[in-house]
């Protein structure tokens, strides 16, 4: 399996390239060839209206893959992150139902979905069930009480603010037509991408120089290892799945956001969406190995397949298949390489 | 003179197996404990547990004359009880400074990994052990067995080290490293370190311990100064469990 983020971890001679890095690179390639090819089907692949289309929907899978990565790097895997934006989303839409101001209620929903995350670590380390367990079983639990909660039923009519985090940008520019109509100059930054932003330099900051990203790879690395040379194994896991959670609860805020109501129903399956970018990003499910930048390549290159494809009229089914491939695909050539 | 350890009755039980049944073995600065054995004789309990690595069924443990609890390796890192794992427990992705470090990480005035102050120490250190060694930036999963050997022993030593436990040290090692390893052991007793060497190479144990415990089966059946043993009287121990029927202590010391 490639290095740990030894490019982070280490000084390397000119024109030694490891195989992270080697990953990378061969990522970043598909993901030009991938929206090369889209560009040459379709005019309208490149347009900018498309490009934010695309930034919107890779940004909630980036943020559940950020975390997921995280989780990943220990040796862990969570598969509660689509339950857990569900839950968080909805408790943010009854919050504001109930008259919360929606900056209170979307920090509940963050803080809703650490606490998931807690539970998730509490299980995993004091009760030692295996992570695979125990977010399944908390899939199910945040995704019920999401139902149970709603009754089953979308919450709408929340308001002009709760939309505003899905739906707003920075820097837009809209001009008054003589006519009355207005007419968009620059469209801006949504800011679901800047939020992305955001997280992804602050986890990248938190894996690189930070004393508990060290131990997040030591943990994934070798257990024992890392308990032997003084390192609180239960605590750095617990850590990785608070913020796995939390990082849950804010992707939910975005995507109930973008809607403008908030969706029990909303997020099945993103799990698969957040491993497989990870995944695809380099990551190693044997632990140890990983980082925030491969798990946004990852993210962009199932973001850019799901939104040509769709633009090519390719139905939803054939394109969960070819995304199937996509992953088997991106890990047997981190094998092949490994292997040599 | 206190003694740096005191383990007294130390038994571990998995299940039916006693792995340590009710030995008791002490330590005294600067001095070199062989502690030997053969395979599953219960050596490698026996340190875990001072390590704080594992927890003993029973028994006490006194450091400098008090009591201890020894409940995590941190705990025994804080009193200046080092180990070098028969396994390394090193962390395979990660590079030999972070391994050193690990635990212990060096870190800036706000709170940031300084990798930079880490990788020169981590030369230092390394290249005291062993001058050619280069690959500071490699994952230790890519560096040969000796190399990831000289890192175990560099992270017990670069801290300050009381006590230091090494589990068969040079079992992965070369002959030239082998003689390093003897060199360091003999330096750092001048410095007044106490060792517990666990080794099955009787030649580098009469070269460098004072005194060796012999282990069977869980028991501690024999404790001589190595003057008064010869090779073949610990050959017995270990095999027998009891000294050869004819045995005379070689010089008249006292038999512990
Ligand atoms: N974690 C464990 N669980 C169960 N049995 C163990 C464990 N560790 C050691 N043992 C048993 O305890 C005995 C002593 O092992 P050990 O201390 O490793 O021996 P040595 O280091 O002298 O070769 C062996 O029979 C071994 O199988
Ligand atoms: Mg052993």
């Amino acid at each position: 399996m490639a290095a740990a983020d030894s490019t982070f971890l280490s000084i390397k001679g000119p024109g030694s390239i490891n195989g992270e890095a080697f990953h990378k690179l061969s990522a970043l390639a598909t993901l030009a060839l991938l929206v090369g090819a889209f560009a040459f089907g379709n005019s309208a692949f490149l347009s900018v209206n498309n490009g934010l289309t695309l930034l919107l929907q890779t940004s909630v899978i980036g943020l559940l893959g950020i975390g997921m990565t995280m989780v990943i790097i220990t040796g862990g895997i969570d598969l509660s992150v689509g339950s857990v934006l569900a839950l968080s989303g909805t408790v943010a839409g009854l919050l504001v139902k109930a008259g919360v101001p929606v900056p209170v209620a979307m920090t509940v929903a963050v803080g809703v979905g650490a606490v998931c995350g807690l539970i998730n670590g509490l299980v995993i380390t004091r009760m030692r069930i295996t992570p695979f367990v125990a977010t399944l079983g908390m899939m199910m639990i945040a995704r019920g009480t999401a139902l149970q909660l709603t009754g089953a039923a979308p919450i709408s009519q929340l308001g002009e603010a709760f939309g505003w985090l899905g739906n707003g940008a920075l820097f837009r520019m809209v001009e008054k037509m003589p006519n009355g109509l207005s007419k968009v100059v620059f469209p801006g930054i949504p800011y679901p991408a800047i939020l992305l932003l955001i997280v992804a330099v602050g986890a990248a900051y938190l894996l690189r120089r930070r004393r508990l990203g060290r131990h997040i790879y030591a943990v994934g690395s070798n257990e024992e290892a890392a308990r032997l040379s003084g390192v609180n194994v239960e605590r750095t896991k617990i850590a990785a799945y608070v913020m796995s959670g939390a990082l849950a609860g804010l992707a939910g805020n975005v995507l109930m956001s973008r809607l403008v109501t908030a969706q029990p129903n909303e997020g099945v399956m993103y799990e698969l969406d957040a491993i497989a970018s990870a995944v695809i990003g380099g990551a190693s499910l044997m632990g140890g190995v990983g980082g925030v930048s491969g798990t946004m390549i990852g993210a962009f290159i199932i973001g850019v397949l799901r939104n040509g494809l769709n633009m090519a009229g390719v139905s939803a089914f054939i394109q969960q298949i070819i995304i199937g491939f996509v992953v088997i695909l991106a890990v047997f050539i981190d094998q092949l390489r490994s292997r040599r | 003179m206190t003694p740096l350890v005191e383990m007294i009755d130390i038994e571990r039980h998995f299940g039916g197996v006693h792995a340590v049944d009710g030995v008791s073995i002490d330590l005294y600065p600067g001095e070199v404990v062989g502690v030997l054995g053969h395979n599953g004789a219960g050596k490698s309990c026996l340190m875990r547990i001072l390590s704080g690595a594992m927890e003993p069924s029973a028994g006490k443990i006194r450091i400098r004359g008090e009591d201890a609890r020894l409940d995590s390796p941190h705990q025994a890192r804080e009193l200046g009880i080092e180990t070098i794992y028969q396994t390394l427990a090193l962390a395979d992705h990660l590079d030999a400074p972070a391994n050193l470090f690990l635990g212990r990480e060096l870190r800036t005035r706000w709170g940031n990994l300084d990798d930079r102050r880490m990788l020169e120490e981590a030369r230092k250190v390394l290249s005291r052990l062993n001058p050619n060694f280069r690959n500071l930036g490699d994952p230790v999963s890519r560096l040969s067995g000796g190399q990831r050997q000289v890192i175990a022993i560099a992270r017990a030593i670069y801290f300050d080290v009381k006590v230091l436990i090494m589990d068969e040290p040079t079992a992965a090692l070369g002959p030239a490293e082998t003689a390093m390893v003897g060199e360091l052991i003999k330096q750092l007793r001048q410095e007044g370190i106490g060792i517990f060497l666990v080794s099955h190479d009787l030649h580098d144990v009469f070269d460098l311990c004072d005194r060796v415990v012999i282990m069977n089966r869980g028991h501690k059946v024999g404790s001589h100064r190595i003057e008064e043993v010869t090779k073949d009287d610990v050959l017995s121990l270990i095999i027998k469990g009891a000294l050869p029927d004819d045995w005379r202590p070689r010089n008249a010391g006292a038999v512990q």
